[in-house]
């Protein structure tokens, strides 16, 4: 690593100091396990490396009358572990538990793994399966919007300079709605998405309410698919309606071909996800 | 920067660059080379190490993040007198043939055993999944896992 200097920031007001202070010559550290790897291949020093892991309200998970509340602090291992996500939200423990092993999950944040936004990540589907919404702050004070805008393209979000992600909002609508996450991967611990999946809906009289499909490892961004949703809605449990749902979906996805898989492999896993996430949702036992 | 953590039990500081991972404080700085370089990117868990009693890579930690804290390294395991009970049951068993995956592999499944001490096969395979070893084929490794789980639950009893 090129070297930097050091800070540690106490609170959320002074991180925000220091970003403004130092312009684009900080970066932020929580759990470091991007920051490093890409310092270790930088061929710049990063200037200043701010570590923001030991504001203790950066991780805070909590409830209040506008939803679920998880800061960007909290890491994967915390989330995985936190009775209230497990009351409100429990789809959100599937999908930490998939990322990297666990003394990645100890270290990795869910912030950094937003902020990073490769679109493989594993917390963006259930995130965006449940309309969450991000709070950011920064030096003329704080913004909230959907975490679909937040996420623009590989590796580039919507941060303006000098601001940091804070929190992380389930609206409270959205709490214990019942949802499904998958991640298909070449294995189980320690590998990227080839593609993840996340549904959530609600069931009302044995028909589909609100439902949401959110895909990673697709397309440039985490997206959601809204013609999948909209033929689903109001439609009855089944696994017919749930299958031509998935074709839907499938269409919606512009995957890749890599070296780890091909395009049409992709497709068929699109289809194969959002079917069990969507059962999953929906009480049915699945494939 | 000047940093003082507690490793193994005892107060150590030094004065490194910023940009020093806990890994290269660890073995050069202060000669614990039980933890081993492997990849240094986080993907096989030879620097596994405990750091307040939570396993990380020691790679992807820097010495500044691990200021203040305490820290486990597999040399702070056994004492002069006696393995863990973790080490005796893996020489018991032969588990480990080069042995260097052998300390991150040890801390993390210490790690596993600390909060969940009695695993099922699939919860120790998930527990150690961030550690690749490149000669046994992991199956005498998962067994000494559940042996030193049920030799622990034993000594409890007892
Ligand atoms: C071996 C290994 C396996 C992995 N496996 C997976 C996997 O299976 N799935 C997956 O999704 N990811 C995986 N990752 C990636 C990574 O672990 C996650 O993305 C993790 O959540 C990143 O969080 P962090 O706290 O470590 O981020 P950091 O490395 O600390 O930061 C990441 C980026 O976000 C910025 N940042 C961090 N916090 C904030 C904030 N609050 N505000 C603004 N900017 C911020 C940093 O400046 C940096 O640019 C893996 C990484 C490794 C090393
Ligand atoms: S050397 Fe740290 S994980 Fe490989
Ligand atoms: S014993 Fe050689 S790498 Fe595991």
């Amino acid at each position: 690593m090129k070297p930097f200097e050091f800070i540690k920031a106490a609170s959320t007001e002074e991180a925000v100091a220091a970003l403004a202070e130092h312009g684009p010559g900080i970066r932020i550290l929580a759990g470091g396990t991007d920051l490093l790897v890409d310092l270790k291949h930088a061929g710049q020093s990063p200037g200043v490396v701010m570590d923001v892991s030991g504001i203790d309200d950066l991780g805070a998970i909590s409830v209040d009358d506008d939803g679920l509340h998880i800061g960007a602090g909290a890491t994967h291992t915390a989330i995985m572990t936190d009775p209230l996500i497990a009351e409100h939200a429990p789809a959100m423990i599937d999908a930490a538990h998939t990322v990297g092993a666990v003394q990645t999950r100890n270290l990795g944040t869910i912030g950094g793994n937003l902020v990073t936004c490769v679109p493989s990540m594993d917390s963006g589907p259930v995130l965006v399966a449940l309309e969450a919404d991000v709070i950011l702050a920064g030096a003329s004070g704080i913004r909230r919007l959907a975490l679909t805008e937040f996420f623009v393209g590989p590796r580039k979000t919507i941060l303006a300079a000098g601001e940091m992600l804070v929190d992380i909002v389930i609206p409270k609508a959205n709490l214990g709605k019942p949802a499904g996450f998958i991640k298909f991967g070449l294995r189980k611990g320690q590998a990227l998405a080839l593609v993840n999946a996340a549904s959530a809906a609600w069931i009302e009289d044995g028909k589909f309410a609100a439902p949401r499909i959110a895909l990673g490892a697709v397309a440039p961004v985490v997206i959601r698919c809204e013609a999948a949703e909209a033929a689903l809605d109001g439609q009855p449990v089944s696994d017919a309606v749930i299958a031509e749902a998935a074709k839907i979906a499938a269409g919606e996805a512009k995957p890749i071909d890599d070296f780890r898989a091909s395009k049409s492999y992709r497709l068929d896993l699109i289809e194969v996800g959002v079917r069990r996430t969507l059962a999953a949702a929906a009480g049915l036992k699945g494939e | 920067m000047d940093v003082t953590m507690t490793v193994n039990g005892r107060e150590l500081t030094a004065s490194v660059p910023p940009e020093t991972t806990l890994l290269k404080l660890l073995r050069e700085d202060w000669d614990l080379t039980g933890a081993k370089l492997g990849c240094d990117v986080g993907d096989c868990g030879a620097c596994t190490v405990l750091v307040d009693g939570t396993a990380v890579n020691a790679c992807l930690m820097l010495a500044g993040q691990a200021d203040g804290r305490q820290i486990t390294t597999i040399e702070g395991l056994a004492d002069l007198d006696a393995f863990h009970p973790l080490q005796k049951t893996f020489e018991d068993l032969a588990a480990l043939q080069c042995g260097f995956c052998g300390p991150g592999i040890i801390l993390a499944a210490k790690y596993l055993l600390d909060n969940n001490p009695n695993p099922t096969t699939a919860e120790i395979r998930d527990g150690l999944a961030g550690n690749l070893c490149r000669c046994t084929g992991y199956t005498k490794i998962i067994e000494a896992v559940a042996d030193t789980a049920k030799e622990l639950a034993a000594q409890s009893a007892a």
